[in-house]
């Protein structure tokens, strides 16, 4: 079995479905034995290829154990891995979806803070003058802290979200985010303000090999076939 | 055991100099350093959760809890202490020890500051007459100079505060130079708009608050910034002003001179007195003095004075005794009252 190959392909959402693109573009066709809700698949007339439905999360640390050899999943979301999961990975294509940005927004009447050099100054106020720290909410605690330590913001606190981050500023949860957007809309509709030098991170779906598969012949075929 | 007799020789020295020996718990609460350095203080530290689910790490610095120990202990008045341990701290540099003996020694609530000064210095010297080596380098700044110098500045005293809160972190500290000279935290055309929102909002509720800041505090801000009188050309000036004064790089011995100069020439209206700095000496025993305005930026607690001694050894130049002053340090972590304190610490592992 040493030459059986896993491919990670994100489960839901307009991710999934252009994965799915990617396949019929290259002519493999992706079946499953127990119809749609079967998380496993397999490409007919490639009988040592397996196929996992993962969430696009998953999809990152199971490369980075070797569980998977392939996998599809977001820029963002390796770069937030744990190091020793990255050193694991190597991106081999980045496509032209699932792009979106990863940003700090703030609440819309702060209207004396638009650039990151006033969320310094606002974060110093909270720890002087209020004696709390400024809290950021979001699902990406690993970039937004190399982030703002990286702009002279310091004196901050994070506050893992798992959902719906907008709406923390106006629960008490937080007072600030940084969550992914593509064209600001929910941000917006949520009385949140991208800051101006606020841009985290651009990402986009890629393609992602497991270091630990390289030598599987197996997989160089594979990526032959996908890259067509 | 080479170790162990050198650090039972530098321990007497330290003694002789009648400081009392201390034990320090190993384990401190995460809040402590978090609280006062940051969120992102947490790359460094070792960090569990303990039975009662307080977060709990290593002690990443022994000057920390010390402090801690002075501050829950309810301690007042002056202290004369020393201590020995590893400290733990996580390093971005592979080749570092994440473990690291160091002996500390500190002075704490006292308010004879310069006097204190000049005995850690000495009680350090006393310490490294156990270690050998060929030459070395004492050098000596004082955050304190910078900062009076920020304030004499012509400039908006939130860029005062910005810069006197960064001088520690260099890199960061010169991206901000780069934008006082540009004046580019102000966008003209976005505060165009957003003054209509402002007349607007004085319209309305003050006092209402949005996400811990009230409408009051956000338009007092936002005037004040608005009113920035800055030109560009004045910031470019204060840049270059701030840029030639690290520079300044001297023996001991010269650096009242070279300062007053400085300030004179920049209309600065400050002077320094030779005695303002714990010694004269151009040369103590094996080491040259030197004194160094930027010097002070490699840790965030220090106030005032800072020092640094590197040794030579098989013509390798090794950091040995680092040092400062730090009076803010017992407040940032939850005291009251600022207590004065200055100290420094020995490392074994060289």
């Amino acid at each position: 079995m040493k030459n059986l190959i896993n491919i990670g392909i994100p489960s839901k959402g307009r991710l999934k479905n252009d994965v799915l693109k990617i396949f019929q573009k290259n002519k493999l066709k992706l079946s499953s034995e127990r119809g749609e809700r079967d998380l496993f698949g397999y490409i007919k007339k490639l009988p040592n290829i397996k196929v996992v439905y993962l969430h696009a999360r998953e999809i990152i640390e199971r490369l980075g154990d070797g569980s998977l050899d392939l996998g599809f999943s977001g820029l963002d979301l390796l770069k937030e891995s744990e190091v020793n999961i990255q050193k694991k990975i190597n991106v081999v294509k980045k496509y032209n979806f699932g792009k979106a940005t990863l940003v700090i927004a703030i609440p819309d009447p702060w209207i004396d803070v638009q650039t990151i050099a006033d969320l310094e100054e606002i974060a110093f106020e909270f720890k002087d003058k209020k004696n709390k720290m400024l809290r950021v909410a979001t699902k990406y605690p690993n970039l937004t802290g190399e982030f703002l330590f990286s702009k002279g913001v310091t004196q901050f606190k994070l506050v893992n979200s798992l959902g719906a981050t907008e709406t923390y500023p106006f629960t008490g949860s937080s007072e600030i985010i940084t969550d992914i957007t593509s064209s600001g809309e929910t941000l917006k509709a949520n009385n949140l303000r991208v800051l101006k030098d606020g841009e985290i991170l651009k990402s986009q779906a890629c393609m992602m090999v497991s270091k630990l598969s390289t030598k599987k012949t197996e997989l160089k075929r594979i990526l032959n076939l996908l890259s067509k | 055991m080479k170790l162990k007799n050198l650090s039972e020789k530098i321990l007497r020295s330290v003694k002789s100099k009648g400081f009392k020996y201390i034990d320090l718990p190993s384990v401190i609460e995460t809040n402590h350093i978090v609280q006062r350095s940051g969120e992102n203080f947490r790359k460094f530290i070792f960090t569990f959760i303990d039975q009662n689910g307080s977060e709990l790490c290593l002690r990443p610095d022994l000057t920390i809890a010390s402090c801690l120990r002075y501050l829950e202990n309810n301690l007042k008045g002056k202290e004369k202490i020393f201590y020995s341990g590893q400290a733990y701290r996580k390093s971005q540099n592979k080749k570092d020890s994440i473990i690291r003996d160091q002996i500390g020694f500190e002075i704490i609530g006292s308010k004879n500051e310069k006097n204190d000064d000049k005995e850690i210095i000495n009680t350090a010297l006393k310490s490294l007459a156990n270690l050998q080596y060929s030459t070395g380098t004492l050098k000596i700044g004082n955050v304190e100079i910078f900062n009076l110098l920020i304030s004499k500045l012509d400039i908006p005293k939130r860029w005062k505060l910005r810069l006197s809160r960064h001088f520690w972190r260099e890199k960061y500290f010169n991206d901000l130079l780069k934008r006082l000279e540009t004046n580019s935290d102000v966008d003209p055309t976005i505060v165009e708009v957003d003054k209509k929102r402002y007349l607007k909002m004085l319209k309305g509720n003050q006092q209402s608050v949005v996400a811990g800041r009230s409408i009051q505090e956000i338009l007092k801000r936002f005037d004040n910034k608005i009113k920035d009188p800055r030109r560009a050309s004045k910031g470019k000036n204060v840049s270059k002003i701030i840029k030639e004064f690290l520079k300044i790089n001297c023996p001991i011995n010269k650096a009242a001179e070279k300062l007053n100069s400085f300030f004179k020439k920049n209309k600065i209206n400050l002077i320094v007195d030779p005695k303002y700095f714990p010694t004269s000496d151009n040369k103590i025993s094996k080491l040259n003095v030197e004194f160094s305005a930027s010097f002070g930026r490699q840790l965030e607690y220090y106030t005032g004075m800072v020092f640094k001694i590197d040794i030579k050894k098989n013509s390798k130049s090794i950091n040995v005794i680092n040092g400062g002053r730090y009076d803010k340090l017992i407040s940032d972590l939850g005291s009251k009252k600022e207590v004065p304190a200055v100290g420094a610490a020995l490392s074994l592992n060289y």
